[in-house]
């Protein structure tokens, strides 16, 4: 390409890697952790790495936007109490741009400027990356939010992992998708590693159950242009089922394709697609026989609606509906508060992990989004789950037992 | 055979989605000599410049998409004008650097001004047909339709108008046509405009297909770049047919073999056909 | 090859700053930074033994630095090999895989070239993807354990490791100037000035081209290893075009056929990465046009500031 325009051809000064130097030094000078507010409280810095620009930056912004709804409530309370001092939450989230290896400089950047004794982090390839860092020292909690059980595998004792794990849903869902269209199965599901691991789930238990499964038709639903040709692929081995799922977006567009090429069966929905979202781009119709985790709005716990009409109050009635992206990650913050006001600190991340078990049980009613029961040894916060079969246009909930019995 | 004829016909309409992305790119590329990586940011603002129309304003498709033609033309000539412009002279690799900027900056705008939202564009063309066993999407016909009218209407453009052939001109030898008086700033700058308006048409088509959001064109951007070398540099015909035959390899190789190993076999399939025939299948000017 | 004495009284400063650095902020964020900086400059040298001595822009460089990460990171956390096995190891295994490719893809000159390697560059975390049986497929690889000591040196600190990789960023500078001082870099450089006669006074350009792609391969493997080891982790991303363009552009930001270049590009863009990360939404805004005006006003590159030093700083 460069053939046509020699360029120089002497080495030159390695002069300015000083200015680079000085520059990165001068650019990057820290603002340490909290002091006193005008209000009188004092500020605890939570760190959020997660991907803010690029194509998952809908995603990542919905989760810090659970947390920071969180953070201003309680500010706007006045606060929570810690061995007779008051704190805020202060969040300080930074972008990794979905990609682990920033998501590891990040946090080094959040220990070194922020003295966060608490980062979240909403991708399981991020997580397994800071998994490796946070029992180090300077410790901090990993407040981990991904549903895939493998993240727990490393028993870290300073994680908490927000969401349930997916690994209980395939059970019930795939016996309710039997009973109703059929035992054909066919695959178009997103290839993330995520997504991988769920179709395997998936297929483990389609076949335990007696069924019979296509081939594996999955798209990357992060990179495809057109779903189109996949579908039809997978439709003509004649499915009762589709199983797809992957970003709530393109989820919605493979559903259209499928509907459009006169699919009627059922579709297995992985729970990283939310009903709401898809909703904005497929009509009700297009969903029934649907199966997926349960819509915010309409779940079926007390505190569920009380969260929805706070989230329409402070972000207006015609924003995007509150996903459980956003509730779940709002609940944790509460229930992290919770724990440093029952530890007695709040820089000691291995005594606010002590405490997570209590906290997530006398959480108050008010914030109880999702009726969390506990925290496991690994970190797991459990409670019953309840996902959504689509009938008649109407969301018939299903119950999920909390996965390894009760804590 | 239902199966092969609905993926050849989805295969079709895929190819029309990359010939026409791929169009605007080979023009630039070919007669400039710009790698202009920032085409997927201009078909990304073609599209939200049609569903700004559509939803805020009510205009109907057709004037939307006028609207985005317009819009994209004087983005893609300021482009020329305020950067490219400039790096006259230097390699084309400091072109490609200047696109990435400008690719970075407007994908961040799009963020700023509308969020990372998915938005979907309304269509008028919802239905769908059937023909022997085979569905396609009323806007998927209009896409097939509406590649093949801008293709003849980007050949006559080139092949019968003064602009076209002076844009021509150019593209075969730049000094020769600033020899012959032609003004080739003037050029340059119509070329940008014209690519930006073919990526307006492009957006606003397929935009109803997919989604729209700030990083939608780097889905495609790469894969019109590999259409565009495919079909030999700067060939129009080379695009359009190099559009079709990536996406039908895609989609048939999906079908028939699997769809997580479909993008392997298109980006395999370029290295071997620049392995046989190493600038491209439509080699231009020789 | 003898440097004149200002250029090595400002080298021997530079170096000790670098060397210093560590010492001087007890930063573990900034000392990460610029350990980052380091490890994706290696490869940055290698983009430039290709593109600015030979004149063909390689886009593989990205896939290049994700199979030296690979290998190392499978030879150290699934076979345990020892690290100072498996970095040369996995030097030679992307040198070997990058003349393979070279075969095929220096058929091609020019954008074709370009674009040939982009695809491959497409390909191979494609493939890394799927393979998941070594790879880990998109999950990625952890527990890549820290070099193993020798004898009292221990490379389990981050200072440790910085010094690590600063050693092997200056031994890259070295052989990059080594390099292009020599016959072989003169060849590279007839070759990229006029294909057709270097082939007259009996230069084989093939051979020339094949040559500087393995090296530029080789030292893509290299940053892409140390790279591994330093994350204790290595995924597919790390391979992707993504990683290659942004190599790119440190390169043309720093300066291309300069041996200041890849390394000021690097150090200068991240930098200001993590400087933008202030700005949230806005970052991206102001980062392209920050790109656009360096590359119209500085085309060739920001190292070429140091002319604005006087006269005798310079050689």
């Amino acid at each position: 390409m460069m053939s046509d325009h020699p360029i120089r051809d002497r080495p030159r000064s390695l002069g300015t890697v000083l200015l680079a130097g000085l520059l990165l030094a001068t650019g990057c000078s820290g603002d340490g952790q909290g002091g006193t507010d005008s209000d009188g409280l004092e500020v605890v810095n939570i760190g959020f790495v997660g991907p803010l620009s690029g194509g998952a930056a809908y995603y990542g912004r919905n989760v810090q936007r659970g947390i920071t709804m969180a953070a201003d409530e309680i500010a706007e309370a006045g606060g929570f109490e810690v061995d007779g001092r008051r704190f805020r939450f202060e969040i300080v989230s930074l972008d990794d741009r979905y990609l682990p290896y920033e998501t590891a400089t990040a946090v080094r950047r959040l220990l070194q400027q922020n003295q966060t004794p608490v980062i979240l982090v909403p991708h399981a390839g991020g997580i397994r990356v800071v998994q490796e860092m946070n029992t180090r020292e300077p410790k901090f909690l990993l407040a981990a939010y991904s549903s895939e059980p493998s993240i727990l595998e490393a028993e870290n004792p300073l994680m908490l992992m927000l969401p349930p794990r997916f690994d209980g849903y395939q059970e019930p869902w795939v016996e309710v998708m039997m009973g109703r269209f059929g035992t054909r199965l066919a695959l178009v599901p997103t290839t993330t590693a995520y997504g991988r691991a769920w179709t395997e789930a998936v297929s483990a238990e389609w076949t335990r159950q007696g069924g019979t499964l296509g081939r594996d038709h999955g798209v990357d639903y992060n990179t495809t242009t057109d779903f189109t040709g996949a579908v039809s692929r997978a439709l003509a081995d004649e499915p009762d089922v589709l199983f797809i799922g992957g970003p709530s977006q393109p989820t919605a567009l493979v559903i259209r394709a499928a509907r459009e090429q006169g699919f009627e069966g059922g579709l297995l929905i992985m729970d990283q697609a939310k009903f709401m979202e898809m909703l904005d781009i497929v009509p009700i119709e297009s969903l029934e026989g649907a199966i997926g985790v349960y819509p915010v709005e309409t779940y079926p716990t007390p505190g569920a609606p009380l969260f929805a009409a706070r989230y329409y109050e402070r972000f207006g009635a015609d924003s995007p509906s509150p996903t459980s992206e956003i509730a779940i990650n709002y609940q944790a913050l509460y229930l992290i508060a919770r724990a440093m006001t029952l530890a007695g600190t709040t820089t000691d991340p291995e005594a606010i992990r002590a405490r997570a078990d209590e906290a997530a049980r006398t959480l108050p009613q008010e914030v109880r989004v999702y009726e969390v029961a506990g925290v496991t040894d690994v970190g797991l916060i459990t409670r019953d789950v309840f996902t959504a079969h689509i009938v008649d246009g109407e969301f018939v909930s299903i119950r999920i037992p909390v996965p390894g019995g009760a804590p | 055979m239902t199966l092969f004829l609905q993926q050849f016909v989805n295969g079709i309409a895929l190819g029309s989605v990359y010939s026409l992305v791929a169009l605007g790119l080979t023009l630039v590329y070919g007669v400039l000599k710009v790698p202009n990586f920032a085409h997927g940011a201009l078909y990304m603002a073609g599209a939200y410049v049609s569903y700004v129309m559509l939803t805020s304003f009510g205009a109907s498709y057709i004037v939307a998409m006028a609207v985005s033609v317009v819009v994209l033309a004087v983005l893609g000539g300021s482009m020329e004008w305020l950067v490219f412009r400039r790096l006259e002279g230097k390699t084309p690799v400091h072109s490609m650097i200047a696109a990435l900027g400008l690719l970075f900056f407007m994908e961040g705008t799009a963020d700023v001004i509308w969020g990372p939202t998915f938005r979907q564009v309304p269509t008028p063309f919802d239905g769908v047909v059937t023909l022997l066993g085979v569905n396609i999407t009323e806007q998927r016909i209009l896409v097939i339709v509406a590649a093949v009218v801008t293709m003849v209407g980007l050949y006559l453009l080139l092949k019968r108008t003064l602009v076209g052939m002076s844009i021509e001109a150019m593209a075969q030898d730049r000094e020769g046509a600033l020899l012959v008086g032609i003004d080739t700033r003037r050029v340059a700058l119509l070329t940008f405009a014209i690519s930006g308006a073919l990526a307006a048409v492009a957006g606003s088509l397929i935009a109803p297909l997919l989604l729209v959001f700030p990083n939608m064109g780097e889905l495609i951007i790469l894969k019109a770049f590999v259409i565009v070398i495919l079909g030999g540099m700067g060939s129009v015909p080379g695009a359009i047919l190099g559009g079709y035959l990536l996406a039908l390899a895609e989609t048939m190789a999906g079908t028939y073999v699997s769809f997580a190993f479909s993008e392997l076999i298109a980006f395999g399939l370029l290295v071997l056909v620049l392995v046989i025939r190493p600038t491209g299948l439509f080699q231009k000017g020789v | 090859m003898r440097l004149p004495p200002a250029r090595g009284v400002a080298l021997s400063l530079l170096l000790l700053t670098a060397i210093l650095f560590p010492l001087l902020v007890d930063n573990p964020y900034l000392v990460s930074v610029v350990i980052t900086a380091y490890v994706t400059a290696i490869a940055v040298y290698g983009l430039d033994v290709m593109l600015g001595y030979t004149g063909e822009l390689s886009l593989a460089q990205g896939g290049f630095f994700g199979i030296g990460g690979y290998s190392a990171g499978i030879l150290m956390a699934t076979y345990e090999v020892s690290f100072w096995i498996a970095l040369p190891a996995a030097v030679v295994m992307t040198a070997a895989l990058g003349y393979v490719i070279g075969l095929a893809a220096l058929r091609t000159r020019g954008d074709y070239f370009a674009i040939f390697t982009l695809a491959v560059g497409v390909m191979i975390v494609i493939i890394i993807e799927r393979w998941e049986g070594v790879t880990g497929g998109t999950d990625g690889l952890i527990g890549i354990p820290p070099p193993s000591s020798i004898g009292p040196l221990r490379f389990d600190s981050l200072t440790a490791q910085y010094y690590l990789v600063l050693f092997f960023l200056v031994l890259t500078i070295y052989v990059v100037w080594s390099l292009v001082n020599s016959l072989v870099g003169r060849t590279f450089v007839a070759v990229r000035n006029s294909e057709e006669l270097a082939r007259a006074v009996g230069i084989d350009a093939g051979k020339t081209h094949q040559l500087s792609f393995v090296i530029s391969a080789a030292l893509a493997g290299l940053g892409g290893a140390l790279y591994a080891v330093f994350l204790g982790y290595i995924g597919p991303a790390m391979g992707g075009v993504q990683m290659t363009f942004m190599m790119l552009v440190y390169l043309m930001i720093g300066g291309v056929a300069s041996l200041a270049g890849p390394l000021v590009g690097t150090l200068l863009v991240t930098g200001l990465m993590q400087f933008l990360q202030a700005f949230a939404e806005y970052q991206m805004m102001a980062l392209g046009p920050i790109l656009v005006v360096v590359i119209i006003f500085f085309p060739k590159g920001l190292a070429g500031l140091a002319k604005l030093l006087p006269e005798r700083w310079r050689r």
